[in-house]
């Protein structure tokens, strides 16, 4: 039951990632969330190479954000207008990152850099999920009112240049903002392989405010484009999408997901709000340990030098 | 009725006399039972058998050692040190001459068949690998000695060399095996060539040395070649001849894999 990846150059055993890809495919139909965050850290744990586990399940993140547009384009809760501009940041961001992590990885400091982004970015955005998330179930079981919040944009999104109409992100903001939070999951996303939803989600809602109702499509709608060209510029410049493995993982990824997205419709959505936050925080404080932690083995190879 | 004798040949030649060299010189000659091994979906390493025969006329015992070794790979190895409480990998130092495959087999401990120098001279043996890390080291003039070869990795260097070797034989590919050559009959002996999966493709070498009063008295050369075959080589090649059109294709199939699922299921 294994199978020879031909550009890992290992071994695995093909039924357990399919299975995988399936579970991993669930939680992110689940949650309306690309779960690459959670894929990576698995593949890596496999035995997976590090770089090739990155590239090539931006790949399996483009196949299931692909599914989750489609829906979502048919029940028009996508804003293209504001997608676009965001995903133009997106390929830049792809761009950078995919050169950042080539420069890292030659410095030996990419294991470094992923471990600090999973810490922080997932650390943070754990806990802030958690936070509110509990914050509003214990007001539910309290029977209190949940208190009004002020829909006000932060006034800096006014004084920048480059206004553009977003009708039905129902805004007129500067497009540098988008931009820049496309450019910022664009370089997430050649950095830790996801993504960027986790991200990119609660910035529109709480920073940009637009309309709840496109926020989730149109993340999907950037993250497609972003991921696509992460992944083509992963195996132009650094070889290391294994189309075996990735078509493996889409296999049970595909099916998961839409099994995922059935089932979220019976939870509510601060709980399943609260279940992920700390599935995220988990995953972060999972792959920030090994920064605190003594290791078995000082020394490691770095990759670099057998290309 | 017998059938008569056959007829006495028309020219007899006399016996001819054994050369000097088969009657006195020891030898040994081996062969593998697989010269080519091909990596394709179902690899899951492979086992291959070295052969061979001690011709040895004389009285004095003869020891085999194989040695087999993969294509150089040179790697780059970093050491975790602690700063402020957190652990951060040191600058990457390559160390060249490393081969990405190397096993030796014998019928004795390597220090029990012959001397410290004859095995590094040879480069016999996991502790003669001749790796070293040259853009480390620098020629220093030391007590009047000019032209000393230092490592800046300084007191750690040993470290360092034994760290590639400790890696690679965690993973399988090095590996020395002391009673791995083995006596099937009066000079006919085998051992075992384990390869992992994650074995380098490319040519590999053996030599079968055969050892006498710590000498080497004989040695045999084989090679071997390790190659990927089929589709996994088909997608190998494509992806580092034409990485863009690869990484298109990857893309494409993916979108479409998504594309498939989301009309499969909105009809089910």
């Amino acid at each position: 039951m294994d199978i020879y990846l031909p550009i890992a150059e290992v071994s695995v055993n093909w039924p357990l990632l399919v299975l995988l890809g399936a579970a991993v495919g669930f939680v992110s139909g689940l949650f309306g969330i690309g779960g690459g965050f959670l894929m990576a850290p698995i593949l890596i744990f496999l035995g997976i190479p590090p770089s090739v586990a990155v590239a090539s399940q931006a790949s399996h993140v483009v196949a299931s954000s692909t599914s989750g547009v489609i829906s979502y384009a048919g029940q028009k809760a996508i804003d293209f207008r504001i997608g676009a501009v965001m995903a133009g940041g997106g390929v830049l961001g792809a761009l950078l990152g995919v050169e950042l992590f080539r420069y890292l990885r030659l410095l030996g400091q990419a294991d470094l850099a992923v471990a600090l982004s999973y810490l922080l970015f997932l650390g943070a955005i754990g806990v802030l999920m958690l936070y509110e998330s509990l914050g509003q179930i214990l007001r539910r079981v309290r029977g209190e009112v949940v208190p009004h919040r002020e829909r006000r944009r932060p006034l800096w999104l006014y004084g920048l240049p480059l206004r553009m109409r977003f009708p039905r992100s129902g805004l007129y903001i500067s497009a540098i903002p988008p931009f820049a939070l496309g450019t910022f999951a664009g370089v997430l996303s050649a950095i830790m392989g996801v993504g960027g939803g986790f991200i990119l989600v609660p910035a529109m809602l709480y920073i940009l405010r637009m309309k709840a109702g496109v926020v989730v499509g149109t993340s999907l709608f950037q993250i497609i484009v972003t991921t696509a060209m992460t992944t083509i510029l992963q195996a132009g410049r650094n070889q290391t999408v294994d189309i075996v493995l990735s078509t493996i993982l889409l296999l049970g990824g595909v099916v998961g997901a839409q099994y995922g997205a059935r089932l979220s419709g019976r939870f509510r959505a601060e709980e399943l709000r609260a279940v992920l936050g700390l599935i995220v925080l988990l995953v972060g404080i999972q792959m920030g340990l090994e920064l605190f932690v003594r290791p078995s083995e000082l020394f490691a190879f770095a990759p670099g030098a057998v290309d | 009725m017998q059938a008569l004798p056959p007829p006495p040949p028309a020219v007899t030649a006399p016996a001819p006399d054994r050369s000097a060299s088969t009657v006195d010189e020891v030898r040994v000659a081996a062969a593998l039972t697989d010269a080519r091994v091909m990596v394709d979906s179902s690899f899951r390493g492979a086992s291959i058998v070295l052969y061979g025969a001690v011709f040895n006329p004389s009285d004095t015992p003869a020891d085999v050692v194989v040695v087999v070794r993969g294509p150089d790979a040179p790697v780059r190895l970093v050491k975790k040190t602690r700063n402020m409480g957190v652990w951060l990998n040191s600058r990457p130092v390559l160390f060249e001459g490393a081969p990405g495959f190397y096993m030796t087999a014998s019928t004795r401990p390597l220090g029990d068949i012959a001397e410290f120098g004859q095995l590094r001279r040879l480069g016999v043996g996991l502790d003669h690998l001749r790796i070293n890390a040259p853009e480390e080291s620098r020629t220093v003039t030391r007590y009047g000695v000019r032209d000393v070869v230092v490592s800046r990795l300084g007191e750690d260097y040993l470290d360092w060399r034994r760290a590639v070797i400790r890696l690679r034989e965690a993973a399988a590919l090095y590996n020395g095996d002391p009673d791995g050559v083995e006596f099937v009959d009066e000079g006919l002996f085998r051992a075992e060539v384990e390869l992992p999966t994650v074995a380098p493709t490319g040519r590999y070498f053996a030599e079968v040395w055969l050892f006498q009063e710590g000498e080497p008295v004989s040695v045999s050369n084989l090679t071997l070649t390790v190659e990927k075959v089929g589709l996994e080589r088909d997608i190998y090649e494509f992806a580092h001849r034409r990485p863009w059109s690869y990484g298109i294709l990857c893309v494409v199939l993916a979108a479409f894999t998504g594309w498939g699922a989301s009309r499969v299921f909105r009809r089910g």
